[in-house]
């Protein structure tokens, strides 16, 4: 352990040690239901014949699990660590702390229990029922009120980056789920949504969209400007970058939502509106990149020792690669092509493996040793974790690519009658099959790397002595520059 | 470069000791971020002022082009069966009809096709329509949306040469 005093007894670790551990315990649960589904699409029978291990079940299953389970309690650890550090003071308030961790695992499981049940929403992302949807926003609301009761008391004047991009998910979560969730209740697992047709597929990606924006996105930029800068012992490469792209990206956003039905019966002008605001989401986004990536300008010789770095570098890159991948999909001659194929995949998994699983997973690591107040038990095994993660992300993406071209244009290829070439939809789907075994190599070796990490990280919060040397361990935070005291 | 370039803002005792340097955007970022802002407004007015493509107009203008490309088949017109038509169609009936009217044409779950009595009509044009347009209360599907109006024709051509057509 370095000489920096992370365990400073005023801070409530204890909170943030839990949801750490919730983070990788539920990664794990859900990561392990989207190797199942991968497998069941490359091999049906892998469902057993089992209603509730379907694919339709288990789909929502996954993407709930790793984005509300595995992401949502990483975010709330990385930021109730960081913000009490960067407020110097401790949580608002530590019974709503409390409630607000309860709370969250008490609705993954309730989750975890209706989803395989066949209770649905039907809405990708808000597939949960009504009486969970309440019970979220109540529960944020909680978390909200202690984010901004410790900000009104903190003791420092300056506000950090970092905290601006929560604040940015803490408020525009709250108003696109409750707008999502609007229901009238039929019974206690029916409800209609008040909207309807059109109007209602509208709303639903303006939040499916912003939940990538909001929840994906911005909170885990915020954490980057905390941990990458920490991690590398570098200064934050722009201040005015960082304002620009945070208002850019926060304004350009909340409007991208369209491009998720264009060539629909969604309005001319509202598709447009939704492909401009995509298209001119690049910069914004790059700017993070930028920052990211040129804070890290002088240490990257550390590159070579330290896999947190490692785990940086790639997490910011794959971020970069897929914000300008989102725009040209959300152009209408790319998104004829792309929409409802497998590219779609590929490209949310380039930002939920690459840019969000990565940046928890040099966050845990960075985390866990100031927690538990040891060393790192074994860099090794996060070198190989770095490795099974990097090469497992390049198979499941380059797959996914292939198999939504080779799909698309199977679907639009014409015969010399003028007939569709392959009328027959499952000709399309069997030429896929080869592609779906190939991501299921690749989200496996995911997988693997993350349970090396859990092995890893409950090693070193038990005291074990480190495996490797001591001077493999990442750049203390004192070789910053010192700033006037 | 400005003169401010790695200048720390030394604000890092608020900020958990990480030091902020103020440094000039990168120009070529500046650079993209006006692209796509003028460029993303230019194509919204030249799509909805100029160039008038809307959504429905692309649509009317690849159907235009499909029908210029392949009109549209006149069902009832007598056809000239050619053995390029008859080999073609024999193809289609063995990959999509075998399963329920056999190799043999001798029926299964359809009819028998080669004897004498035709439910529907044994004329070509008759035999044509009902491939067409199938006989959903019996479970034969309409194959004129699978195949095409041109397809239809071959195996039509095949069934009623084949299983004797009047």
């Amino acid at each position: 352990m370095s000489t920096e005093t992370a365990h400073t007894p005023n801070y409530d670790d204890a909170v943030t040690k839990k949801f750490l551990i919730a983070s990788v315990t539920w990664g794990a649960v859900g990561m392990l239901v989207g190797v199942i589904c991968a497998l069941q699409l490359a091999w049906w029978p892998a469902n057993l014949n089992v209603p509730w291990l379907t694919f339709g079940r288990l789909r929502p299953l996954h993407t709930n699990a790793v984005i509300f389970a595995f992401t949502g309690n990483f975010i709330f650890a990385a930021m109730y660590y960081s913000m009490q550090r960067l407020l110097k003071t401790r949580m608002f308030n530590d019974v709503l702390s409390q409630v607000h961790f309860w709370g969250w695992q008490s609705i993954i499981v309730a989750a975890a229990i209706t989803l395989p049940a066949g209770l649905s929403q039907s809405k990708e992302y808000a597939e949960l029922i009504w009486p969970i949807d309440i019970a979220i926003a109540v529960i944020w609301v909680v978390m909200a009120v202690n984010f901004f009761g410790t900000i009104a008391i903190r003791k420092v004047k300056h506000l950090y980056v970092a905290i601006w991009f929560y604040m940015s998910m803490v408020i525009t979560i709250a108003v696109l789920h409750i707008v999502n969730s609007l229901v009238l209740p039929a019974s206690a697992t029916v409800s209609y949504p008040v909207f309807s047709g059109i109007t209602d597929a509208l709303v639903q990606w303006w939040y499916g969209h912003n939940a990538v924006g909001f929840l994906l996105t911005t909170p885990i930029l915020g954490l980057m400007y905390y941990f990458v800068p920490k991690t590398a012992g570098r200064p934050v490469y722009s201040y005015r970058l960082s304002i620009l792209h945070f208002w850019g990206l926060v304004f350009l956003y909340i409007w991208a939502g369209p491009h998720h039905i264009l060539y629909s019966s969604l309005p001319d002008w509202a598709q447009t509106t939704g492909v401009v605001f995509s298209v001119m989401l690049l910069a914004p986004s790059w700017g993070g990149m930028l920052n990211g990536l040129l804070t890290l300008r002088g240490a990257w010789d550390k590159l070579r020792t330290d896999p947190l770095l490692k785990f940086w570098v790639v997490a910011i890159t794959f971020y970069g690669m897929s914000t300008f991948e989102g725009p040209m999909m959300s152009i209408r001659a790319v998104n004829a092509l792309s929409h409802f194929t497998d590219w779609t995949i590929g490209h949310v998994h380039s930002g939920a493996l690459g840019w969000v699983g990565m940046a928890a997973f040099a966050t845990f690591y960075y985390m866990v040793p100031k927690l538990w107040n040891n060393q790192l038990y074994s860099v090794k095994a996060a070198t190989l974790h770095f490795w099974l993660a990097t090469i497992g992300i390049v198979l499941y993406v380059m797959a996914m690519w292939t198999a939504g071209i080779t799909q698309g244009l199977m679907w639009r290829e014409l015969d010399a009658d003028g007939q569709l070439q392959y009328p027959n939809f499952m000709d399309t789907v069997l030429q896929l099959i080869p592609l779906y075994w190939i991501r299921l190599v690749g989200g496996t070796m995911y997988l693997v790397g993350l349970l090396v990490m859990a092995w890893n990280l409950v090693k070193t919060a038990s005291g074990v002595a480190p495996k490797d040397g001591p001077e493999q361990v990442t750049a203390a935070p004192e070789s910053l520059p010192t700033p006037a005291k | 470069m400005s003169k401010t370039q790695d200048q720390v803002l030394g604000h890092g005792d608020e900020c958990d000791g990480i030091e902020e340097y103020d440094n000039d955007l990168p120009a070529w970022w500046v650079g993209l971020f006006i692209l796509t802002v003028v460029g993303g407004i230019g194509y919204a007015i030249n799509y909805h002022f100029v160039s008038e493509t809307s959504q429905l107009a692309q649509y009317q203008a690849e159907m235009a082009e499909a029908e210029a490309q392949w009109p549209a088949m006149d069902m009832t017109a007598t056809v000239v069966v050619t053995e390029e038509m008859l080999a073609e169609g024999k193809d289609l009936y063995m990959t999509n009809c075998i399963g329920c009217h056999g190799p043999e044409m001798k029926g299964g779950i359809g009819p028998d096709l080669t004897d004498a009595e035709w439910v529907h009509g044994g004329t070509f044009n008759e035999i044509q329509n009902t491939i067409s347009k199938g006989v959903p209360e019996k479970g034969m599907l309409s194959w004129e949306p699978i195949l095409g109006p041109q397809k239809v024709q071959k195996v039509t051509a095949y069934v009623h040469a084949a299983g004797g057509g009047q």
